[in-house]
C-alpha cells in the first residue's frame, strides 16, 4: 500500500521536472527522503524476516538485523506442527474462515445494498440508520449475549457463529459502501433494463452487480484480512486445537508463565501466516486501485 | 482501517436521508436488544449411547505443555476407555478473557487450570465444584500431598481445586555478579543484610542488584507476613496506607539510588528479564519459573533465600496450580477421576515433570527425577526451603485478587518511573483494590 502511494507522485514529479540542475536536486532530495520514510516503515518487516532465521535466544539478545549464522530450524519447525496439530490444519481453518466471510459478505451485503439504494419500502431510512446505528457497537459489548445465544443454539465449536452473521449482511460497513456506491450509478440503467422486461433480481444480478465490482472487491479485500486476522472471535467460539485458525495457532508459541517462549517458532510462523493475506491482496490491488479511482472520478 | 476506508471511500455520502433523530432512534433500539439477551444459558453435557462420556479440559500454556498434556490423556483414556478428554488451550490472558465469556455464558470447560488468586471471584459466582463429595465418594484422593498443599484449593471447607505444581517465592540471583561482589546469600538473613547486598554488589559491578522488588505482590506479601500481617484478609487488604507508604518510598529511594534497577529498563528488556539481560543482578520471582533465565540469559542462575525481619521467618508459603471442575458439569464423578489421575499417576508425573510447578503428589514427586540442573535445583530449594521449617500455611486471597495483583506491578511500576508521586501511587492503589473487591 504505502510503496504505491509513494510510486504515484514520484512519477508524476519526474514527468513535470523539464530540466535545470535546481529541480534535479529538489528531486533527489525528495527520493531520498522518500526512501528514508520507506526504510523506517520497512523496518519492522525486514527484522521479521532477520529474526525468523535466528535462533530464539538470539532474536531477543541480539540487536542486529539479520542473524550471523541463518538457521533453518524455526521453518523446520513447523513442519513438525504445533501441539501436535499440523500446520496445514490452522491455515485451511482460517482459509474457510475467511473464504466462508468474503463469500457471505459480497452474497448478502450487496443484496441488501441493493434494496436500500433501489426499491422504495416502508421503514426504509429507520432501517438504513439502524444499520449505521450498528457500526456504533462496540464489539465487546455483544460478545457475551451473542455467546449465550450461540450456546443455546448449541453452535459453539463450529464455525457458524464466527460466520453466520456476514451471511446476514450484519457488516454494516461494507452494506453503507455498497449503497453509496449504488447510489451514484446513474438509473437511466435500471430503467432501461425494466423497460426490457427485468424484474428487481435480474437488475441487481446482471446490471447493477457487475458495475459495482469496485466495491465488490473493496468488500473482499477487507473482509478477507480481517476475518484472517481475527483473534477474539476465533478464541471465544473455538474450543478444539484442530479447529484453530492461524492467528490461535501464532499464540500457541507464548506462554506467559514466565517460562521462555519458542520467540523462534513463533516469528517463522508469523511470517508464513502473512503470505495468504499479501497474495490476496497483491491478486486484487489493482482492482482496488481502480475502484478508488472511478469512484473518485465520479464524485 | 474502518475509518480510514470511510473517509477515503469515493462517492460523498447522500446524508440528507439521515438526520440525527433517527440515529439516535437506532441507538436506543440496538441497546434495548442488549439488555433482553443477556441472560444465561443452561450447562451442555455430552454424552452419547455407548455410555461413553467426553469432558472439556482447558488450560493456559504453549505448545510445550500441550505435547506433555496430550501424553497424560492417552494414558488416561487407555485407563478409562469409556471417557474421552477434549483439549483447549491459550496464553495465560487469553485463556482467563475466553474462560471469563464461556462462565457468563454457563459453558466453562468441564476441567480446568486454575491458581488460587481466581478461587473466590469464580467461587462468588457459583462456578466452581466442589470436590469434597467426589474425595468422600472415592473417585479422588486427597491422601499422599506433599505437606499442606491442597490446602491451597481449599476455601471455606469447600475443596475448589486440586493442586498440580506447587511453587514458592524464591530470588533469583545471577551468581557470577554476586561471586564478583563477593556475596553470599544465607538462610535468615535479614532485609538489611540483603540491601547492604544489594549497595555492595552496585559498587563493585555497576549493575543494579535487584530489578524491582517492590512492585511485586507476592513479594509484599511475605514482607508483611513476616510482621504478623497478610496481604489479604478474607475479605479485603491487610495493611494500610501507611504500611505501602513506607515501602514504596524505600523503593523508590533504592531506584534513585541505583541499587534497584531502573523500570524504564525493565520496560526495555522485555519481553526478557533485566535478570537475564544483566541489568540486575538477583530478581523475586516464583521458584519454578527461574527455567527462564538460562533460557534467556548467558550468565549462571541460581536460588537464594527470601530475606526475612526476625532472622528466623521467610513468611513463605506453598502455593500452587490447580485444577479446578466447573459447577455446571454433568460428569462430575469422570471429572473427579480425571484430575486424580493427573495428580497421583506417576507416570504423568514422569511427563509432565515440573512444567506446572513441582509435583504435588507423594507419587509424582518420587517417580519423577529431574535430569536438568536447574530443575534439580528447584526441587532443592522446595526441599530446603520445607526442611528449614519456614513454610506457613497460605493466607485467603479474596474475590478480586487477580486483578489488584496486576494493578499493583502496574502502579508500582508507574511510581518508579517518576510518574506519580508515593502518596498519590497509594491513594490509586487502595481506590483500585476497593473496586476490585466490590466487583
Amino acid at each position: 500500500m504505502s510503496a504505491t502511494t509513494t510510486k504515484a507522485p514520484v512519477r508524476a514529479a519526474g514527468i513535470r521536472t523539464p530540466g535545470p540542475g535546481r529541480r534535479r536536486a529538489g528531486s533527489l532530495a525528495w527520493h531520498l527522503g522518500a526512501l528514508l520514510i520507506l526504510a523506517v516503515i520497512l523496518y519492522p518487516v525486514v527484522w521479521v524476516i532477520g529474526a525468523s532465521f535466528k535462533p530464539s535466544k538470539d532474536i531477543i539478545n541480539s540487536l542486529t538485523l539479520f542473524p550471523s549464522r541463518p538457521i533453518l530450524s524455526n521453518f523446520k519447525g513447523l513442519a513438525d506442527g504445533i501441539a501436535d496439530v499440523g500446520i496445514w490444519t490452522f491455515f485451511q481453518n482460517s482459509l474457510l474462515y475467511a473464504g466462508g466471510a468474503v463469500v457471505g459478505v459480497l452474497v448478502s451485503c450487496s443484496l441488501t445494498a441493493y434494496a436500500f439504494a433501489r426499491i422504495k419500502f416502508a421503514g426504509r431510512n429507520l432501517l438504513f440508520s439502524l444499520m449505521i446505528g450498528t457500526l456504533l457497537l462496540p464489539y465487546h459489548v455483544l460478545l457475551i449475549p451473542q455467546y449465550v445465544m450461540f450456546q443455546k443454539l448449541e453452535l459453539v465449536n463450529t464455525y457458524v457463529p464466527l460466520l453466520i452473521g456476514k451471511y446476514l449482511a450484519t457488516e454494516a460497513f461494507f452494506v453503507f459502501l455498497m449503497v453509496q456506491f449504488m447510489r451514484n450509478l446513474p438509473r437511466e440503467l435500471d430503467e432501461a433494463a425494466r423497460l426490457d422486461g427485468c424484474g428487481h433480481l435480474r437488475t441487481y444480478w446482471s446490471i447493477v452487480l457487475p458495475l459495482c465490482r469496485p466495491a465488490l472487491i473493496t468488500s473482499a479485500i477487507f473482509t478477507f484480512i480481517n476475518a484472517w486476522n481475527d483473534f477474539m472471535g476465533p478464541l471465544i467460539y473455538l474450543n478444539e486445537p484442530g479447529k484453530y485458525t492461524v492467528s490461535l495457532g501464532l499464540m500457541m508459541f507464548r506462554d506467559s508463565d514466565g517460562v521462555a517462549a519458542n520467540y523462534g517458532g513463533m516469528i517463522a510462523m508469523s511470517l508464513v501466516a502473512l503470505l495468504p493475506v499479501l497474495l490476496f491482496f497483491l491478486a486484487f490491488q489493482r482492482y482496488l486501485i481502480d475502484g478508488m479511482a472511478t469512484s473518485g472520478l465520479k464524485g | 482501517m474502518r475509518v480510514a476506508e470511510m473517509l477515503r471511500g469515493g462517492p460523498t455520502v447522500g446524508t440528507r436521508n439521515l438526520d440525527r433523530r433517527t440515529i439516535l432512534k437506532a441507538a436506543g433500539a440496538s441497546a434495548a436488544t442488549l439488555g433482553l439477551a443477556a441472560t444465561t444459558g443452561c450447562g451442555g453435557g455430552s454424552g452419547s449411547g455407548n455410555g461413553t462420556v467426553t469432558i472439556r479440559y482447558s488450560w493456559w500454556g504453549a505448545e510445550e505443555r500441550a505435547k506433555k498434556i496430550n501424553q497424560s490423556i492417552a494414558l488416561f483414556e487407555q485407563k478409562y476407555p469409556k471417557i474421552k478428554v477434549k483439549t483447549d488451550f491459550q496464553t495465560y490472558d487469553s485463556f482467563w478473557e475466553k474462560f471469563q465469556t464461556q462462565a457468563a455464558g454457563g459453558n466453562p470447560p468441564d476441567v480446568f487450570q486454575n491458581a488460587v488468586t481466581f478461587l473466590r471471584k469464580y467461587d462468588k459466582r457459583g462456578i466452581l465444584l466442589d470436590l469434597k463429595p467426589q474425595v468422600e465418594a472415592g473417585n479422588l484422593s486427597l491422601d499422599h500431598f506433599r505437606a499442606g498443599v491442597t490446602k491451597v484449593g481449599e476455601v471455606d471447607g469447600k475443596q475448589l481445586g486440586i493442586p498440580v505444581g506447587s511453587n514458592t517465592m524464591s530470588l533469583v540471583i545471577d551468581k557470577k555478579l554476586f561471586r564478583k561482589a563477593g556475596v553470599e546469600p544465607r538462610p535468615g538473613w535479614t532485609w538489611d543484610e540483603y540491601f547492604k547486598a544489594l549497595k555492595t554488589i552496585r559498587d563493585k559491578t555497576r549493575v543494579p542488584g535487584d530489578t524491582g522488588y517492590f512492585t511485586i505482590m507476592y513479594l509484599y506479601d511475605l514482607y508483611l507476613r513476616q510482621n504478623g500481617k497478610a496481604f489479604f484478609t478474607d475479605d479485603g487488604l491487610g495493611f494500610d496506607q501507611a504500611d505501602l507508604t513506607e515501602w514504596w518510598t524505600d523503593g523508590l529511594g533504592r531506584v534513585r539510588a541505583g541499587v534497584v534497577t531502573d523500570p524504564k529498563t525493565v520496560q526495555q528488556d522485555k519481553p526478557k528479564s533485566s535478570l537475564s539481560a544483566g541489568h540486575g543482578a538477583s530478581e523475586f520471582t516464583w521458584d519454578n519459573f527461574t527455567v527462564r533465565y538460562s533460557a534467556e540469559g548467558d550468565s549462571e542462575y541460581g536460588l537464594a533465600p527470601i530475606p526475612t525481619t526476625d532472622g528466623k521467618h521467610t513468611g513463605q508459603y506453598l502455593a500452587s496450580l490447580m485444577l479446578s471442575a466447573s459447577a455446571r458439569t454433568s460428569h462430575p464423578k469422570e471429572v473427579a477421576q480425571f484430575i486424580d489421575f493427573m495428580v497421583h499417576d506417576p507416570r504423568v508425573g514422569t511427563i509432565m515433570g515440573y512444567d506446572r510447578g513441582i509435583l504435588t503428589s507423594n507419587e509424582q514427586f518420587a517417580a519423577y527425577k529431574p535430569a536438568d540442573a536447574v530443575n534439580k535445583e528447584i526441587a532443592q530449594y522446595e526441599e530446603d526451603t520445607a526442611k528449614a521449617g519456614v513454610l506457613g500455611a497460605i493466607t485467603p486471597h479474596p474475590s478480586g485478587a487477580d486483578t489488584i495483583e496486576a494493578a499493583f506491578m502496574r502502579i508500582g511500576g508507574d511510581l518508579g518511573q517518576g510518574k506519580s508521586k508515593v502518596s498519590d501511587a497509594v491513594k490509586q492503589f487502595f481506590t483500585e483494590a476497593e473496586a476490585a473487591f466490590q466487583a
